[in-house]
């Protein structure tokens, strides 16, 4: 079993203004995450989960504490810095896709690759075979406008994973999936994180998604509930 | 910038009518400033050119006491040109008046060497003609007088001793040429006639100089060069094309506004996009970049699309010219010929295709600056900022 911290929340508070007042996100977070964890974020809405994922992608930094990714500091990391980490250690599945809809499902799985500068061959490679994990590969030159909800959601994954990332940050990937659609994603995911050892984190306020996870964090107002052991590859805080 | 310029060209193509629009209306400038600008220099090479032949030669050389803008000047502003030797043209200037069909018309009277060759002046009119005084006068001249070839006219002078003196002269000849200043209100005679008229043998108040003239001091005389004389058709010129500047910055400022219309409206309409381009690792430089480039390959299709039906375009109007309505801007008092040949120098197909290429880079670079402000998350949520 793989124990290599990978992710580390130290006191991690966050504090948004909201007019003239300030309104608290996270409060004095402790939390460790392995590599190859499938853990999810759970709670509802406004508890702090997105803040979280967004801080541990370094989208946001924190307000004290520290959040240290891939062993780097995210208070501490330049705006370039920080683009270097998201473009080699971390994916991204948001709950709207957020697939860019001039470019083809190719082209959208593609564009992870063209910010490292990958070859055009290693690119090719690279993008079939992950629209091959996801299922896709026979919708590769369509638009985002043509695809259903679960291909979209797919080629998300796809996107996010081509790079094969150390660690995926989910969004409520499954809120605007039927039930059918969200097993299979969710299978998808499974196999993804056996296969690669990735560390996935998700949001979700989903019960159905919570019997795939292996750790379920319970954040209430900010502040962590419960964090459960489901299964004994995920370690604790 | 690789990378920007793939990324871009796809955003562009993909963005489909949005960009072919912007790409229309900027290849539309593009084609009208070339065109403005071709015919311009065009206008002003022709106008150079028919001011040499017909006006100017490869220059002038001018008595010191006349000044051809100064009509005091004209009394006493002559010397003998016994002193000039060479390949040159001598002309007295004189004022007269005539008297068609009752009417008075003040008049220049030049007295012109009639085998002349350095200008295009038909002065071998003058010759072998059995009129008392033959004289020239342009098309223009006749309008305005009612003047026809084989007309007598009354004319008057004065004479050295500045006695007034009258008589009648026949016009043997009516030219045609594109030089105003060489036919509104003068009437050409030979410049023996005018020496007999006026009593001042052997004398001119200026020379036009022919190819080959070698111009050394002379007492009295001061040389033109043909580039000095030249000096003020081209700052008319330059005055009209500054006009017409204005015309085409404004076409060329709805071209920018569109193309910065959509490129502010693009960073609030694609924040999610931007959002998601900086959570896939694009760093916030890049970005900018992106849309920087996105803007300069506008005015880079613009030139492609502006090339197409523009090289066509101009090449049919340079070779076969542009009809002009010369009746109605002769008051210009520049040389204007009835049919226009734009010219499409290399500097300004360059000059032009570098301003329209940095102006839409600029004003995409603008907004794009606005991207750098932008919080990521909220980007990513699609919230207005």
């Amino acid at each position: 079993m793989n124990t290599e911290k990978i992710i580390t929340l130290e006191n991690v508070v966050k504090r948004f203004k909201v007019g003239d007042g300030e309104f608290t996100a996270l409060k004095d977070i402790n939390l460790n995450f392995d590599k190859g964890e499938f853990a999810g974020l759970v709670g509802p809405s406004g508890s702090g989960k997105t803040t979280l994922l967004n801080i541990i992608g370094s989208l946001d930094s924190p307000t004290e504490g520290t959040a240290t990714v891939m062993g780097k500091s995210i208070s501490e990391l330049s705006h370039k810095e920080s683009a270097l980490l998201r473009n080699h250690h971390i994916g991204f599945i948001f709950q709207v896709y957020n697939l860019l809809p001039v470019y083809t499902v190719y082209e959208n799985v593609e564009f992870a690759l063209l910010l490292q500068n990958h070859s055009a061959e290693e690119r090719k490679k690279a993008v079939m075979d992950a629209l091959d994990w996801v299922g896709i590969a026979d919708m590769a030159n369509k638009k985002p406008a043509k695809l259903s909800g679960g291909e979209g959601q797919r080629v998300a994954i796809a996107r996010a994973m081509v790079k094969k990332p150390q660690i995926l940050l989910a969004d409520e990937p499954t809120a605007n999936l039927d039930a059918e659609n969200a097993h299979a994603i969710l299978q998808t995911m499974k196999s993804l994180n056996k296969e690669l050892d990735t560390t996935f984190l998700f949001s979700t306020h989903d019960e159905k998604v919570m019997k795939y996870m292996d750790r379920i964090i319970h954040l209430r107002d900010g502040s962590v509930e419960k964090d459960e052991i489901i299964n004994s590859k995920s370690s604790s805080k | 910038m690789n990378q920007a310029l793939r990324l871009a060209y796809r955003n562009l193509v993909g963005a489909g009518l949005r960009t072919w629009l912007n790409v229309g209306v900027l290849s539309f400038t593009f084609v009208l400033i070339l065109f403005y600008n071709g015919l311009i220099d065009g206008w002003n090479k022709q106008a150079k050119r028919d001011s040499i032949a017909w006006e100017i030669g490869q220059g002038q050389i001018i008595h010191k006491d006349y000044d051809p803008l100064d009509p005091f000047t004209i009394l006493d502003g002559h010397g003998n040109i016994n002193t000039i030797k060479g390949n040159v043209s001598p002309v007295l200037v004189q004022q007269s008046t005539i008297y068609p069909e009752g009417r008075s018309i003040s008049t220049l009277l030049k007295g012109v060497s009639t085998n002349q060759s350095i200008t295009q002046l038909p002065t071998g009119l003058l010759l072998n003609t059995d009129a008392n005084i033959p004289a020239l006068i342009g098309k223009n001249m006749s309008n305005k007088s009612g003047l026809k070839e084989g007309d007598e006219v009354l004319i008057r002078w004065r004479d050295s001793e500045g006695t007034f003196d009258a008589t009648n002269i026949t016009i043997v000849g009516i030219f045609e040429s594109t030089v105003p200043t060489i036919d509104a209100g003068q009437i050409y005679i030979p410049i023996e006639k005018l020496w007999e008229l006026t009593g001042l043998e052997n004398h001119a108040s200026y020379f036009i100089v022919g190819e080959g003239y070698e111009h050394k001091e002379i007492q009295d005389w001061e040389f033109n060069s043909q580039s000095s004389l030249l000096e003020t058709l081209d700052a008319m010129i330059e005055t009209k094309k500054a006009s017409g500047t204005i015309m085409y910055l404004l076409l060329m400022a709805i071209a920018l506004l569109a193309i910065f219309d959509t490129q502010v409206l693009s960073i609030f309409r694609r924040q999610k996009e931007i959002g998601t381009y900086i959570a896939l690792g694009m760093t916030r430089g890049e970005v900018i970049r992106l849309f920087t480039v996105e803007g300069f390959m506008y005015s880079v299709l613009a030139v492609i699309l502006g090339s197409i039906y523009g090289i066509p375009l101009l090449w049919f109007l340079a070779k076969n010219g542009i009809p002009y309505p010369v009746e109605q801007v002769q008051d210009f008092g520049v040389p204007i010929s009835d049919t226009m040949y734009p010219v499409f120098s290399l500097g300004l197909i360059a000059g032009t295709l570098l301003l329209v290429v940095v102006s839409a880079t600029i004003v995409s670079y603008l907004p794009a600056r606005k991207i750098s402000k932008m919080n990521p998350v909220d980007a990513i949520k699609g919230k207005l900022q």
